[in-house]
């Protein structure tokens, strides 16, 4: 993308204030995205993006740029104007560049720029048919196919050189259910870091119906009841509740400043006995995995909690610095137009002893959140809020009857503790995780787990 | 290259390859973001980018395709791709290019002033959003947002059928969050706005504001399960409106994800209610000339005393119920395809202050905000379940802080029980919603969900 030359040039003027460290981060992405509703193709759309950031530190500040007209002089005159904001002279050597070919751990067998959109509209169509044809009260079908081919190379002042492919493929499926004047949605929206063979992973069809199966379920449900009471969260996507109320406090970007209720407890109790927790950007094609992180530093198994006690944390080069740690292959961004920042990868709960049954039998009364939607956390007092998508009430250890509009709500770390057990069915699922350094893929995960007491927010008031 | 340079060179290739319509969209935004921590200058973002979007019709389908790089590789890119895209289309709708209007509204939305401001003022102004928040009282711990920025965009639409328009944009903003710690309680406060006149903005008052509401949460205990009459302060009630805003599109409503498709004339909301969507308001980041299709922007009465007027249209939507746009065609971004998005969308502010509706509550819960709304919310439902915090008031005075509860309900409900609107109208920072505010709405009950038994 860019000559040694240009680079050098480039790490040359962002180093000539005050900054200790600089580096250039360039992109030539393709994606392509298409919407289906109703077994219509509505609109489809393909496009490049382009650019490069330059980012600086001194000390622990730091600068960053970018911009997508890619002309030598305009990139040095960048880097000059972001160099501008760090007072100093300049202290920097001579730069030799060490080109780092990367291990790719992530094959790729079908490039999507290789498959014609024909053959991807027919699996948006196997989608559709296998949400619509589940049943009758299926009143709407939305299907939404992307891929993306990111091309990057990076290079820094400390002589590094590198650069990788990252191919995305996700399918997203929404069926929305309608009863008299009612409507429910469910969503399943599978992807992986993969070509087009994710398709033999992955049934569009089986695919289309499991989100149909959510919304049907749901429609035909009443509403939960509210109050204080154990929860039994699901497998797979239920690991959504750690990553957002735990695993953003594990980011060194809450950690560096204190505002994370972790901070500084390394080596101390933070959850149950039956709690693992890893954070892995390194799994083969996983929707959250790459071969470097978008600094350039490897991807690897970071092991976050362990039978309860804080291991580690996810850590990037600026708040390493803070915080006087390595990073740990964790630094990543949506794309050039953002400053890289420590952020979660695959991200999940390790597999315990217990079976499913057992959970739910040794469950006299409580939720079982089969499946979960979105939700959100305040990092600074760990209070999180997550929508139950598919509910069903437990009594007397039994799954009687589902139930819909169930929010859990709580603080992150309390739930850690509260975690009684954990069954053996680790799986995980596919996020677009939004933080400051953008949005970006990520893999949630666990076993089904219990939780002994959580609040839930329903219709049905007060017992 | 020149953008009215490329857009010849791909109305050429594109003609030569039986592209029948063309039309080409481009923004190119400059940026500024200054954030603080610690006295220091922690982040420093300065960008320059944009690209094109094409939009073509071919063999009678309409394609898309984008790029950021305006150079001859992506002209051939971009005819390309949008020709691949045309053919796997199946939507019969009929896509306008549109002429032009006849004429386009003259609208303030740039600022020439605001382009001086140099970007020191810009940290000195986080520095002190962070010195007086750090400052204003014992227990703020911690300033953990001190961030200022500065946004400016043009904007560029041209098509085969002789539109051509222009606009630009700019606007500043600031954005304060103080953390509160005592006794092992921990509560953040925070204050956001948006700054056309760079004089009018003061930094040190909007810290101060931020740490007031991150005190006055201390203490904050959860409320007994049941219904509450209840005060949605004006952000709170902003952000569930922002939340269900596409139920007013007329895209949502002609593909069946709106639940108000048959409501139109119908009264939907209390009296008190009138929605607006208006493009012409001074300083509010919403406003411009002309809409994601070039068509000049009106003000549409969406509801007018509770009464469902107008869906926000587009070209399409417009053609396809037979009446005309109202100009809210939105492309958030040369990337994105035609959809609909507010402009400036509110609801008309009411007599009553803030206080006045504290008064009429008499006893009950004033929501200050909502946290999970892109999980515990159901755009198509109008169903909420939603964590809050706010205060529990009683006789008209507030009483104590309240968190751990969330409130549920229905949109549809709640515009029917609004019983009062305050005269308190203010707007967020712009977004993909559009640029959303709300008066503070006196709700005559909502369910809240706090500790078991009343």
């Amino acid at each position: 993308m860019l000559s040694e030359k240009l680079i050098a040039e480039v790490l040359h003027a962002a180093l000539s204030t005050g900054g200790d460290f600089a580096e250039i981060f360039a992109e030539d992405t393709y994606n392509t995205s298409i919407n289906m509703i109703n077994g219509i193709v509505e609109d489809g759309i393909q496009g490049r993006d382009h650019g490069v950031g330059i980012r600086i530190f001194q000390g622990v500040r730091s600068v960053y740029a970018y911009t997508n007209d890619l002309t030598p002089a305009n990139l040095i005159r960048v880097a000059k104007e972001a160099a501008a904001a760090l007072p100093g002279a300049s202290s920097v050597q001579t730069l030799v560049l060490n080109r780092c070919a990367v291990d790719n751990m992530h094959l790729i067998k079908i490039r999507p720029s290789d498959v014609p959109q024909a053959r991807k509209v027919e699996v948006m169509r196997e989608a559709h048919t296998g949400a619509q044809g589940y049943d009758q009260q299926i009143s709407q079908v939305t299907v939404r196919y992307l891929d993306t081919e990111q091309n990057i190379l990076i290079a820094n002042s400390e002589g590094l050189l590198t650069g990788d492919r990252r191919v995305r493929t996700r399918l997203a499926v929404q069926a929305i259910a309608t009863k008299g004047n009612e409507k429910q949605s469910g969503f399943y929206g599978p992807g992986r870091h993969m070509g087009f063979e994710m398709f033999d992973l992955i049934n569009p069809r089986e695919a289309g119906a499991r989100a149909a199966k959510i919304a049907v379920t749901m429609i035909n449900a009443d509403y939960a009841p509210s109050g204080r009471y154990p929860v039994v969260i699901h497998n797979e996507f239920g690991g959504v509740i750690f990553h957002e109320a735990c695993g953003h406090g594990l980011e060194a970007t809450s950690v560096a400043k204190g505002t994370s209720v972790f901070a500084g407890r390394i080596g101390e109790k933070v959850a149950s006995d039956v709690v693992t927790a890893v954070d892995d950007g390194s799994i083969p094609n996983a929707w959250g995995s790459q071969n470097i992180d978008d600094e350039g530093t490897p991807t690897r198994r970071n092991v976050l909690i362990e039978n309860g006690i804080l291991k580690g944390y996810m850590v990037d080069k600026l708040n390493g610095r803070r915080m006087g740690m390595e990073p740990t292959g964790n630094s990543r961004r949506q794309s050039y137009k953002f400053a890289p920042t420590s952020r979660m990868t695959n991200t999940f709960i390790e597999a315990g002893e217990s079976t499913v049954e057992e959970i739910i039998k040794n469950t006299e009364k409580g939720l079982f959140a089969k499946s979960m939607g979105g939700g959100s956390v305040n990092p600074a007092t760990g209070e999180f809020n997550f929508a139950v998508m598919e509910g069903y009430l437990i009594e007397n250890g039994e799954i009687v009857k589902p139930v819909r509009g169930a929010t859990l709500i709580g603080k992150g770390h309390e739930i850690l503790m509260k975690i009684d057990m954990v069954a053996n069915n680790l799986a995980r699922g596919q996020g677009m995780c939004g933080s400051i350094s953008g949005s970006i893929p990520a893999d949630v995960g666990q076993p089904t787990i219990r939780v002994s007491e959580i609040t839930v927010g329903g219709r049905e008031g007060g017992n | 290259m020149d953008i009215r340079k490329f857009k010849e060179l791909v109305f050429a290739a594109g003609r030569s390859a039986g592209l029948e319509e063309m039309e080409i969209y481009a923004a190119r935004t400059k940026e500024l973001e200054v954030r603080v921590y610690k006295s220091e200058v922690d982040n420093y973002n300065l960008s320059d980018e944009g690209g094109v979007g094409l939009r073509a019709r071919y063999a009678g389908k309409i394609g898309y395709a984008y790029t950021e790089a305006l150079d001859d590789q992506s002209v051939e890119y971009l005819v390309n791709a949008v020709k691949a895209n045309a053919q796997v289309i199946d939507s019969e709708d009929e896509i306008e290019f549109f002429a032009g209007s006849l004429s386009y509204p003259e609208v303030e939305t740039y600022y020439p002033e605001l382009d001086q401001v140099p970007a020191e003022e810009y940290i000195n102004a986080a520095l002190e959003f962070e010195r007086t928040a750090q400052s204003a009282d014992s227990r703020v711990d911690s300033v953990n947002w001190a961030l200022t920025g500065y946004f400016s965009s043009d904007v560029f639409i041209a098509n085969t059928e002789g539109l051509e328009q222009s606009f630009r944009q700019n606007l500043a903003y600031g954005f304060v969050s103080a953390v509160i710690r005592e006794n092992g309680q921990v509560k953040t406060g925070s204050k956001s706005k948006s700054i056309y006149d760079w004089a009018q903005f003061d930094p040190a008052a909007m810290a101060r504001e931020a740490v007031e509401e991150g005190l006055s949460l201390l203490n904050a205990e959860t409320v007994p399960s049941g219904n509450y009459r209840i005060i949605l302060r004006r952000d709170a009630a902003r952000s569930i409106l922002a939340t269900f805003s596409g139920v007013f599109s007329a895209e949502a409503v002609q593909k069946g994800l709106s639940l108000l498709g048959d409501k139109l004339g119908a009264q939907i909301a209390a009296e008190t209610v009138s929605l607006v969507d208006n493009p012409f308001v001074p300083h509010a980041g919403g406003s411009r000339p002309f809409d994601g299709e070039g068509v000049a922007v009106q003000k549409t009465d969406v509801i007018a005393k509770g009464q469902l007027n107008s869906f926000l249209h587009n070209l399409k939507t417009a053609k396809k119920q037979g009446v005309q746009s109202t100009g809210n065609a939105s492309r958030p971004s040369f990337k994105s395809t035609v959809g609909i998005a507010p402009t400036n969308f509110y609801i008309e502010p009411g007599e009553d202050s803030y206080n006045a509706l504290l008064t009429q509550l008499g006893d009950g819960l004033v929501i200050i905000d909502v946290q999970g709304l892109h999980s515990g919310a159901n755009p198509v439902s109008g169903d909420f379940s939603l964590g809050a915090y706010g205060y529990r008031v009683e006789n008209g005075k507030v009483v104590g802080a309240v968190d751990q509860i969330t409130i549920s309900g229905n949109f549809f409900t709640l515009l029917r029980d609004v019983e009062k609107v305050g005269s308190d109208l203010e707007f967020g920072l712009p977004g993909g919603a559009g640029n959303v505010g709300s008066p503070s709405l006196l709700i005559r009950g909502l369910s809240v969900a706090g500790r078991r038994g009343k």
